[in-house]
């Protein structure tokens, strides 16, 4: 970057932290390597939208957004504190861009802001869909399944979280994402109280995941159920 | 190296930055590792098209911004979404601490910009990606990032001002 942008002190400082990328966990990035090996298993295909939230999730969403405010504000106060103690001066509001000379673009993919990119529309996930039509169309569909139930479970919603997760098994009983399947289904039963499910639940996952690296987080789940899922 | 070993190659080169682009982007964190996925799934069906000579993250970054912009679009979400994480209980020390704090508030300022121009400060005001890049990325002219960065200093000052006046006490 060659200019500097005009901006407070206080964003420049903001800005200038944001730009150290924190690292991920070792077990995320495992994670995310083991799905992408796996899709290389499949032959090469167009990319697909994600799933569409149902009407009951936006009011869940609206109600996270609520408590995301309040969390954010807290943390807007405690940086205040911190990084401004006295009464900060005014900030500079006009911005200005130092036109440079620069080359035409090489290549040009989106005509303009208002263009969708090509996505194909996905069917919602409680409905049963016809057999999948190849190994790429099923692995998408097997994303979009666990991508709600972890949607449902990361919002607290565990019974909301049953559906695409029982979906995903009668669909994909040995799909490519069985393991994180079985990890999420230890916790939205632990979510829900159904202690002793969870735990036979998290004995089968063990003893058919031994290496897994969702063991650790699944044994502590199905042992105390309340605590880890958040209630 | 074949070519899907190669693109596989990168991905993992990538992933921390890939990850902090998507949470830039307005992506959950209990959405990023699908999203994450759906880029990997995009990137090597493109992979044969991309010219090897020019740096991958803008590149990267471009189709994180479309498979974003996609998702965005279905769900029609406007979550603050840094506090829906999974609290971290851990003590932490101070700089440590104060980072994520950072982060948080950028995190919401960026939410109040709207995607295509939050898109262009990201990669220029943040990646310190060369304007040129930025256009060849997204696929827009070079004046329209000009106009976009423009507007979205303006938008990020702004709401940044509004968290820390709403935080300060009354």
């Amino acid at each position: 970057m060659t200019t500097e942008p005009p901006y407070s002190l206080e964003v420049r400082a903001l800005l200038e932290r944001e730009r150290d990328i924190p690292p991920l966990s070792a077990a995320q990035r495992t994670r995310a390597m083991a799905r992408a090996r796996a899709a290389l298993a499949t032959p090469a295909a167009p990319m697909v939208a994600p799933s569409r939230a149902t009407g009951p999730r936006r009011w869940i969403a609206a109600a996270a957004a609520l408590v995301a405010s309040a969390g954010v504000a807290a943390a807007a106060f405690e940086l205040h504190g911190r990084f401004w103690p006295a009464k900060r001066a005014p900030v500079e509001t006009s911005a200005t861009v130092e036109l440079r000379p620069a080359s035409t673009p090489k290549s040009t993919t989106i005509e303009n802001e208002a263009a969708p990119p090509a996505v194909e529309e996905p069917r919602p996930a409680a409905i049963p869909a016809p057999p999948a039509r190849s190994k790429a169309e099923a692995s998408r569909a097997e994303l979009r399944l666990l991508r709600e139930a972890r949607a449902a479970v990361a919002r607290g919603d565990f019974a909301g979280a049953m559906a695409p997760l029982t979906e995903h098994a009668r669909r994909f009983k040995n799909g490519r994402l069985v393991e994180e399947r079985e990890a999420l289904r230890v916790k939205a039963l632990a979510g829900l109280g159904r202690t002793e499910e969870a735990r036979r639940a998290a004995g089968s996952f063990r003893a058919r995941f031994p290496r897994s690296v969702l063991l650790p987080a699944v044994s502590k789940m199905s042992a105390t159920p309340r605590a880890q899922t958040g209630d | 190296m074949t070519a899907d070993e190669a693109c596989l190659d990168a991905f993992q080169r990538e992933l921390d930055y890939l990850y902090r682009s998507l949470r830039r982007l307005g992506t959950a964190p209990s959405e990023v590792d699908d999203l994450a996925q759906e880029v990997f799934l995009a990137l090597r069906s493109s992979w044969p098209e991309y010219d090897q000579t020019r740096p991958l993250r803008p590149y990267l970054f471009g189709i994180a911004f479309r498979i974003a912009a996609a998702h965005h679009r279905k769900w029609r979400r406007e979550v603050a979404f840094e506090v829906v994480e999974m609290p971290d209980t851990a003590p932490a020390p101070d700089d440590v601490l104060l980072a994520k704090q950072s982060r948080a508030v950028l995190l919401s300022a960026l939410e109040r910009i709207p995607l295509p121009r939050r898109a262009v400060l990201v990669m220029h005001d943040i990646d310190g990606t060369p304007v040129e890049e930025v256009a060849a990325a997204l696929g827009i002219p070079r004046f329209t990032v000009y106009s976009r960065l423009r507007k979205a200093r303006r938008e990020l000052e702004s709401a940044v001002r509004k968290l820390m006046n709403e935080a300060r006490p009354q």
